[in-house]
């Protein structure tokens, strides 16, 4: 009984471990099952049951047709995405935190919107213009469409750090001969920066991964979500584990990089 | 810009400077001559214009009229990376993405010094301020004194003509303020230039200036050394805002010699002419002021020991606080419903104690008199009237 | 100290800490214009055709014309308010089962972690970067008819319940509205965890300790003190998963079946398959203001205005 009971104790004091534990294991099990599934040799065209142990995809991951294509395509796209919503949000963050100016309120608005509509809904009223426009869909309109939705997200990112920053820094810096592009060169950028660097990941991320807005805009054009959802309809090739398990491990070492480089600089620094 | 004239402490001129931010206005016609190697002190309240002087001085602020002089040269409309002004902020706004000797060397940098001299000289000022061997910390690894210092260094760094500190000691705690306050003076004293030092503690700027400009409005009130301000206050405001000041309504009665005589309540009052910044007509009304401290106190029983010739007010003692070095006295007089006296501590006298009648006297000389149309209270902390002026600056 | 420039800014139009940019005026503008004239054109303005779709009539062949053809809304909801009910059901349960399991997992990265709590972070971005179709799929594996977890819950007779309960079919889990809010679930947890974990975070951990000596029991201090303290948190996390699971089709598609289509599966289908965009657009017009209104109302309700 007494054993019980401090198993009752423990199991009461650990709650919140044991849960929040559970829920992490929830959110890996699908990255699990994947890279596990990465080393599988189906027997159909679907990759859902285990048969046996294989490195093929592994050696040639390029090895299903359209599909590498599809992911040089899902990065160019991700990368002009996140440089024009980087430069444009950063712009507007300026503007909010350091100006002044009429119809805040609604240019406030106009941020938050989209970050507050379901994805479907833009995706089809945006579609509604280019067929009212008569635009070829492909590249562009997938561009256009990723860095619409982004925007907000880099704004809100460099907004936080831009407030957070002491405008006193410029004017230190204006003292000591800085000029107005020295200034922002040499003192608000490197200060900014971490929000900058933030707020492009993040649009990085999100214009890589999107589906649903892209689905819509892309014509026959196949970013590789797109590549991927065709063939959960035709069936899944090995290969798009592969890729998706090593996404997942370049993401984890570069963070994990990052996090002992910024270590090892804070040692050197005390 | 060689580094002969940057040597050089520099005169410093605001003429009739005005700037208004919306309905209120910063400065209302600001004039000030600041001589070279001079270390003058902006003193006032909040929202009397002091830092808004500052400022336009550093380049950071454009004056509506008026004119910002710059050892004769008017700077008015150059930008503040093309002036030779080095400012020291409130906060001290240190590069954080900057080690310490790196944010010395800013300037330098910004004006193309080749790395190697510029670390030398960087580390040539941080030794000046006492931070040599914290060169590499950067500002979050250092404490507030020490993050000040290499403020100040930095500011150093491109041998200005004037030093521009703006409340450089505020953050600190009271004895690093002691301590900061004979460094900043040592430091002046080393590198021979001009200081302009805003501040609205007035123990601060009577310590380190050379010169006081009291500001109130927008406009300086009074000029001058910090004793001379202290012992010959020319307003209200300057009487009550420097220390403390008992300041009693009088109406001028004789002359005597140098002297005039003065009624105020039943008795008579000797006020020194010179020391009286008001019109002295028979019959004009006057304010006359004294220091608390200036003053002595004896039991009414006594009063025949007092010496002749002192100024007398009798009273009777409504409060006493005792502070270690002396003694503070409320009292309630005819002429002055609350008069205060600070006796220091050497001989106490138990018959001193709230209710006791006593006499007020003083030498004379310590006596000085103001024009009479101007609010007693303007100047002390949490008045009506300081408190409007305040608040009309400050909106 | 800052005499007029700590002070003014409050009050004053034209606050001193602002360099006088005399020349600067338009500077906002200029900032300004680029993204909004991009957020304008490729999001508010395709808002307005959108509308203006809903209300013509027409066929591909012809093209269409504003009628304003106001029935097409109420043929719309005619047609199609299970699929709607489906959505705020589905997203409302998948988001109440965010919060149950995000909370403790935000909890336990803000206070107990300890040097884990980089690692934990981690650990909950990184599967973002694994497509989230990818992982979406991998739950047809997890969830497969015949396999573990169907085979535990089987054992357990947890399938007869549900059964019984309309939200799973027979011995299958995949292709039923479980499988659905299961997935919808997985996708928007870390939209829920980040959140809770940035007002979590801010809570200074010495109010759990006073709390902790005026109150015996930690659920006590929890419910008074630290849940009330993280509504911020609740609130824009609840938002960032209802909001996009609402809208979602990928989850009803992939892992559920014909009878758990949701208002998502009938916009994309209508617009990309069937071509009515006049419908489709209603459709969408109809979730978006549902969205917009019962998101005001939420907003209200729990008094956190500012969320961005």
């Amino acid at each position: 009984m007494a054993f019980v009971n401090s198993i009752g104790r423990w199991l009461k004091s650990h709650f919140v471990v044991i849960a929040g534990l559970f829920t992490l294991g929830y959110l890996l099990l699908p990255n699990i099952v994947v890279t596990v599934f990465s080393f599988n040799k189906p027997k159909g065209r679907f990759n859902y049951e285990w048969q046996q142990f294989s490195t093929d995809a592994w050696r040639d991951p390029c090895g299903v047709v359209g599909m590498c294509g599809s992911l040089s395509l899902s990065l160019r796209i991700a990368f002009w995405a996140t440089v024009g919503a980087t430069v444009l949000g950063t712009m507007i963050a300026f503007a909010l935190v350091r100006y002044r100016f009429r119809a805040r309120g609604a240019v406030n608005s106009l941020i938050f919107l989209p970050m507050a509509m379901p994805e479907v809904v833009m995706a089809a009223s945006l579609l509604t213009l280019f067929l009212n426009l008569g635009a070829q869909l492909g590249f562009w309109t997938i561009l256009i469409a990723h860095i619409m939705f982004c925007l907000s997200f880099v704004v809100v990112a460099v907004k936080a750090r831009v407030m957070s920053m002491d405008p006193r820094l410029e004017e230190a810096a204006r003292d000591l001969y800085a000029g107005p592009v020295q200034t922002f060169v040499r003192v608000t950028l490197p200060i900014v920066a971490p929000g900058i660097v933030a707020g492009a990941l993040l649009a990085f991320a999100l214009s890589f991964d999107d589906f649903i807005i892209t689905n819509f805009n892309a014509g026959s054009t196949v970013t590789f979500p797109m590549f991927v959802w065709g063939s959960a309809q035709r069936g899944t090739p090995v290969q798009i584990n592969v890729i998706g398990t090593a996404m997942f491990l370049i993401a984890v070492l570069f963070v994990l990089a990052g996090m002992v480089i910024g270590n090892r600089r804070n040692r050197q620094k005390a | 810009m060689n580094d002969m004239t940057l040597e050089k402490a520099a005169t410093v001129e605001f003429r009739g400077l005005r700037r208004e931010f919306g309905p209120t206005v910063a400065l209302d016609g600001l004039d000030l001559d600041v001589r070279p190697g001079e270390l003058v002190a902006l003193l006032g309240p909040s929202g009397c214009g002091k830092t808004t002087a500052l400022r336009m001085l550093a380049g950071f602020e454009h004056p509506d009229s008026g004119e910002v002089l710059v050892d004769g040269q008017d700077v008015t409309e150059v930008p503040a990376h093309r002036r030779d002004a080095g400012m020291v902020f409130q906060s001290y706004s240190l590069f954080p993405h900057l080690s310490a000797v790196d944010n010395v060397a800013f300037g330098l940098r910004m004006r193309k010094v080749r790395t190697a001299e510029r670390r030398a000289r960087a580390a040539e000022l941080l030794d000046l301020v006492g931070l040599g061997d914290k060169g590499e910390r950067f500002p979050h690894q250092l404490s507030g004194g020490q993050q000040q210092r290499v403020a100040v260094a930095r500011a150093l760094i491109n041998h200005p003509k004037v030093l521009l500190l703006d409340e450089p000691l505020g953050a600190l705690d009271l004895k690093l303020r002691r301590q900061m306050q004979l460094e900043l003076k040592r430091i002046q004293t080393e590198v021979g230039i001009t200081f302009v030092h805003v501040t609205h503690d007035q123990e601060e700027a009577m310590t380190m200036a050379d010169t006081v400009a009291v500001m109130n409005g927008g406009r300086v009130e009074q000029l001058g050394s910090p004793s001379d301000l202290y012992e010959n206050p020319r307003t209200t405001f300057v009487a009550n805002f420097l220390g403390t000041s008992n300041l009693i309504e009088a109406e001028v009665d004789t002359r005597s010699g140098d002297g005039i005589v003065l009624k105020a309540g039943g008795g008579k009052l000797l006020l020194p002419e010179a020391r009286c910044s008001a019109p002295t007509t028979t019959g004009g009304k006057v304010l006359v002021g004294v220091r608390p401290e200036k003053i002595s106190l004896t039991h009414a029983d006594a009063a025949g020991d007092i010496p002749a010739g002192r100024n007398r007010i009798t009273g009777k003692i409504a409060a006493t606080s005792f502070i270690g070095v002396s003694t503070q006295y409320v009292v309630d007089s005819a002429v002055c419903p609350e008069f205060e006296v600070y006796v220091q501590n050497i001989d106490r006298d138990a018959k001193l104690a709230p209710g006791a009648e006593v006499v007020l006297h003083w030498n004379p000389a310590h006596t000085f008199g103001l024009h009479a149309d101007q609010s007693l209270l303007a100047g002390t902390t949490g008045s009506a009237g300081v408190g409007t002026v305040d608040d009309e600056a400050a909106v | 100290m800052a005499t007029a420039t700590s002070e003014a800014p409050a009050l004053a139009p034209a606050p001193a800490t602002k360099p006088p940019r005399r020349r600067g005026r338009w500077t906002p503008y200029w900032l300004l214009l680029p993204g909004l004239l991009w957020l304008f054109v490729f999001f508010a303005l395709p808002m307005v055709y959108q509308v203006s779709t809903s209300v013509q009539t027409g066929s591909l062949e012809e093209g269409y014309k504003v009628t304003w053809h106001f029935a097409t809304y109420w043929n719309a909801l005619a047609d199609y308010w299970p699929q709607f009910l489906r959505s705020v059901l589905y997203a409302g349960s998948a988001t109440v089962l965010c919060l149950l399991l995000g909370y403790p997992l935000a909890y336990l990265i803000a206070f107990r972690a300890g040097r884990w709590r980089n690692l934990i972070m981690i650990l909950v971005i990184a599967p973002f970067f694994t497509s989230f179709l990818i992982r979406t799929l991998a739950w047809k594996t997890i969830l497969a008819d015949g396999g573990p977890v169907v085979g535990v819950l089987n054992s357990l007779h947890v399938l007869d319940v549900t059964s019984r309960l309309g939200i799973t079919a027979g011995d299958r889990v995949l292709a039923t509205p479980l499988a659905v809010v299961c997935g919808l679930t997985y996708n928007f947890l870390p939209f829920m965890i980040l959140p809770l974990y940035t007002s979590l975070e801010r809570i200074d951990g010495r109010l759990h300790e006073a709390a902790g000596d005026l109150y015996a029991r930690p659920f006590t201090t929890f419910r008074k003190v630290t849940f009330p303290l993280s509504m911020p948190g609740v609130v824009s996390g609840t938002l960032l998963t209802f909001i996009p699971a609402s809208g979602d089709y990928v989850n009803a598609d992939l892992l559920g079946s014909t009878d758990t289509r949701m208002v998502g599966n009938v916009i994309q289908t209508q617009f990309l398959r069937i071509l009515d965009y006049p419908t489709a657009a209603a459709l969408s017009f109809i979730l978006m203001a549902a969205i917009l209104v019962m998101v005001t109302l939420y907003i209200r309700k729990s008094g956190t205005e500012d969320l961005v």
